[in-house]
């Protein structure tokens, strides 16, 4: 069970959450950002399973329990935002949605 | 050494469609990348001994979620994504040099932080139970209220979604409109 | 008991300034009048009693301090019951005569004005009255507030705001002498009270004793209108002529030479300072009498004569005389009171729109009782026997030549001018041709007897009330003895000046106008009052108003605005940076998001 160091773990989550900022920063579709998010939610609960593993705890899985649960629940309220945005101005695009502007 | 094979083969598994999910241009493809990590990543949860996340992940994540994205796939026309650049030019190369910064950065603090982190205390009782009852009985005991309040959320999640997504009333339509 | 003398005009002021729009403004003269008649009979009572036995009454502690109890009362004795006594009886003449003079007015809110003359009163009483410093600086402030909106009444014509203003700001300096004297005082004393101070007043240093009564004595400069804070005074003239009278005879004016009286042992403890007040009375009685003799306005004329005489009554207090200035203080009251009444009776013949005596002239027919008055009047002034001048200035006379043969000649060169340029006016508006035919059809008739009766009782008092110095003189414990050569000079030097003028303004001996063109540096010096009402409003005025323009211009305008609108360019050149950040686009602010978490990541390492 131990034969996996916590620095494997570590890498693999920092590349998986490094490419969902990334993906955040670039995408121009609003559905394909929230993916991006997904991608950096699931890097964190890697490095919460790795870092269990490598203590023997178990806090951390149920922080990763946490954490599933609660993107579920943004998924289900980002995506309605998308849709009522979407009936609303016919776009998906965040170039298209600028009313912030200052 | 088998761990070891499986977690890497899972990792590159991760990696590669992690990139794929930042860089394909299609929606659709996005979405299969996007199946492919969490499918690695509850593999990876598997390999880390972790049964109990993994099996959620699969539930929850592969089945559940990615399924709502496909349904808000299909119910907002993807096929305009296609027509326009699907990514920003600028803002990638601009934030390109911020991404090895935070590797950079990360590492540093991982690599620190592992050196003088502690040894746990859960192993026996590990071995004791197994895995899925260890962490039921912390849930319901040491982060129940935790579990309360995520639970809420989870519902306040739903109504809300509900209420944001469904048609709007016939009167809204029409102050709107 | 006695503090109904202090009252009886505040209540009047009080009720007046309350209810003056609703009882009406004849009801509030009544008022007004009542409330001085009865502070003149309460002050009568009281010197009945002070002239036995000095007493003073307490009124209440003004501020308990831990050392000493700070306590505000009056203090009779004969000097200040006696002078109580003529303010109020010469105030209530006026009050009277003013009824008839601001008659034309009633219906336009006139009662403000008595509600001001009944201050003016009660303020003046509070320095006559009082038993300590601070006592007499309240009274000192509410007579220049009263005079300031006295003197301003008709407050549309901007020769009286003007004038008021003056008046204010001059006093204004004298009361900040005035002041640190005080401070003084309670300095070298420990104590504010008039009685603890000439108990003491043996014990302490002599030359700051010199000093603070040098301060106090600024502060009688200020407002017996003496050089150099004298040019308020004759612009004072531009407030209606009761104020003028009551300013000049009983109150204000008077309140400069009462208050060094008062406080004459403090003086007379630091002889120093006495020489002083010597000096610049006699400067200010001469310069007053050459000023007075090239005015043709007809109160600035009189205006001048009191600077005059109030100059020999300081002189008189610097020659070491306390009792002949008071004495002639009282009888000028009564003669100055008359003189400006008089005046006043030939300003309302003409519907107040005549102001110079050229523009007058041969009421003597139509104005006999005026005419009568004014000639009574200008015979004390001129000190002509037996009318009461003559005795009070006579006084000053001999204790001038007693001095030095110098202030003696000087006192006598003051009366030659003054009888000459008081008979000048008389002569010019009573005698002489009429001037004023062009400007009004209608002749002049005489004043209502409302007026005529002030004028006439205070008459009787302008002749009767120098028979009183043996009396007066018993009163404050010294006694004079009378000079007759000094007597039959000063009488023989009233009548060269009564008859130079009667030469030149009534037989013509010189046409005054050619000697005005052959003399006119001269008189006009002598009419800008050496150039000084014009130095302090061009020089210190003017340049106090350049300086604050430049000020405006460089400071104001440049600087304190340039920033004030440069913070507008600033701001939005600020936010036109800021703005650009906050693009409204989703992955911008994601990219700003991952750039700070970076930055808080790199400080949280790197900072040690």
């Amino acid at each position: 069970m131990t034969t996996i160091p916590l620095e494997a773990y570590l890498t693999l989550s920092l590349v998986l959450f490094g490419l969902g900022v990334f993906g955040m920063i670039v995408r121009r579709n609003m559905v394909t950002i929230l993916m991006s998010m997904e991608l950096a939610l699931n890097a964190v609960n890697v490095l919460f399973v790795g870092a269990d593993a490598h203590l023997s705890l178990v806090d951390g899985q149920v922080f990763a329990l946490f954490v599933i649960a609660l993107a579920a629940a943004e998924a289900a309220v980002g995506l309605g935002i998308i849709i009522a945005i979407f009936r609303l101005r016919r776009v998906d695009s965040t170039d298209e949605i600028t009313d912030m502007r200052g | 050494m088998i761990q070891w094979l499986v977690f890497l083969l899972f990792s590159a598994l991760a990696v590669v469609s992690a990139l794929g999910v930042v860089l394909l241009a299609n929606p659709i493809y996005v979405i299969l990348s996007l199946l492919s990590v969490l499918v690695a990543i509850a593999g990876i949860f598997f390999v880390a001994g972790a049964e109990l996340v993994g099996a959620l992940q699969l539930l929850i994540y592969v089945v559940a979620v990615t399924v709502f994205y496909v349904f808000v796939l299909t119910a907002v026309p993807w096929e305009k994504a296609l027509k326009k650049d699907s990514h920003y030019r600028v803002e990638g190369l601009l934030s390109f040099p911020l991404i090895p910064l935070l590797y950079a950065e990360m590492l540093l603090v991982f690599l620190v932080g592992v050196s003088v982190s502690p040894k746990g205390e859960f192993r026996g009782l590990m071995q004791k139970f197994g895995n899925v009852e260890v962490i039921g009985g912390i849930l319901f005991s040491k982060y129940f209220l935790a579990f309360e309040l995520v639970s809420l959320v989870l519902l306040i999640g739903m109504i809300g979604a509900v209420i944001i997504g469904r048609k709007e009333a016939q009167t809204y339509d029409n102050h709107t409109s | 008991m006695e503090v109904l003398i202090l009252l009886s005009p505040l209540i009047a002021f009080l009720l007046i300034a309350l209810f003056g729009a609703r009882i009406g403004d004849m009801a509030s003269a009544l008022l007004c009048v009542l409330g001085g008649a009865f502070s003149f009979l309460f002050s009568l009572w009281a010197t009945s009693r002070a002239l036995s036995e000095p007493f003073s009454v307490k009124l209440y502690d003004f501020l308990p301090l831990d050392a000493y109890n700070l306590s505000l009362g009056l203090f009779f004795d004969p000097l200040s019951s006696v002078t109580a006594s003529v303010v109020t009886f010469v105030a209530t003449v006026i009050f009277i005569y003013s009824i008839g003079y601001m008659h034309n007015l009633f219906g336009q809110w006139t009662f403000k004005f008595y509600a001001y003359l009944s201050l003016f009163l009660f303020a003046m009483l509070l320095i006559v009255l009082s038993d300590n410093l601070l006592g007499i600086f309240f009274g000192w402030e509410g007579v220049g507030l009263a005079s300031y909106l006295l003197i301003g009444y008709f407050h549309t014509q901007k020769k009286a705001s003007n004038a008021s203003l003056e008046a204010f700001v001059l006093n204004r300096v004298g009361d900040w002498f005035f002041l640190f004297g005080i401070v003084a005082s309670f300095y070298l004393f420990g104590s504010l009270s008039i009685l603890d101070i000439f108990a003491r007043v043996s014990q302490v240093d002599k030359a700051l004793l010199g000093l603070a009564c040098l301060l106090l004595f600024g502060g009688a400069v200020g407002k017996s209108g003496q050089l150099p804070l004298h040019t308020w005074l004759p612009n004072a003239m531009a407030g209606p002529t009761p104020v003028s009278a009551l300013l000049h005879a009983a109150t204000m004016v008077a309140a400069g030479v009462y208050m060094v009286a008062r406080l004459y042992p403090m003086f007379e403890s630091a002889p120093e300072s006495l020489r002083v007040v010597a000096l610049v009375g006699g400067l200010t009685a001469l310069f007053a009498a050459l000023a007075a003799t090239s005015h043709t306005d007809i109160k600035k004329i009189i205006a001048f004569s009191t600077m005059s005489q109030l100059g020999l009554m300081f002189l008189a207090l610097g020659l070491g005389d306390r009792m002949s200035a008071m004495f002639h203080l009282t009888t000028h009251a009564f003669f100055k009171a008359l003189l400006f009444l008089s005046a006043g009776s030939v300003i309302h013949a003409f519907h107040h729109h005549v102001h110079y005596i050229y523009e007058t002239g041969r009421l003597k027919r139509y104005m006999p009782i005026t005419y009568a008055s004014f000639l009574v009047g200008a015979l004390a002034l001129a000190g002509i026997f037996p009318f009461s001048g003559f005795w009070s200035k006579d006084l000053i006379v001999a204790t001038a030549y007693e001095k030095s043969f110098l202030w003696g000649v000087l006192v006598s060169v003051v009366s030659f001018m003054t009888a000459y340029y008081i008979f000048r006016e008389g002569f010019v508006m009573f005698h002489g041709k009429e001037h004023f035919r062009h400007e009004q059809k209608e002749e002049p008739h005489e004043s209502p007897s409302v007026m005529v009766v002030p004028m006439l009782v205070l008459s009787v008092m302008a002749v009767v009330a120098g028979f009183f110095e043996g009396w007066y003189g018993g009163i404050l414990g010294v006694h004079k003895e009378l000079h007759v050569d000094i007597a039959v000079l000063s009488v023989v030097v009233g009548l060269a000046g009564i008859l130079v003028a009667y030469l030149v303004y009534v037989k013509g001996l010189i046409d005054p106008q050619k000697a005005y063109e052959a003399l006119k540096p001269l008189h006009t010096t002598l009419k800008e009052q050496f150039f000084t009402e014009r130095f302090y409003h061009k020089v210190l005025a003017g340049g106090y108003l350049f300086y604050s323009k430049v000020i405006y211009m460089t400071a104001e305008r440049q600087l304190i605005d340039g920033v004030v609108n440069f913070t507008y360019p600033a701001v939005k050149g600020v936010g036109g940076v800021f703005r650009l950040l906050q693009a409204g686009r989703l992955n911008l602010y994601a990219f700003f998001m991952a750039f700070g978490f970076l930055m808080l990541l790199f400080i949280t390492i790197f900072w040690r």
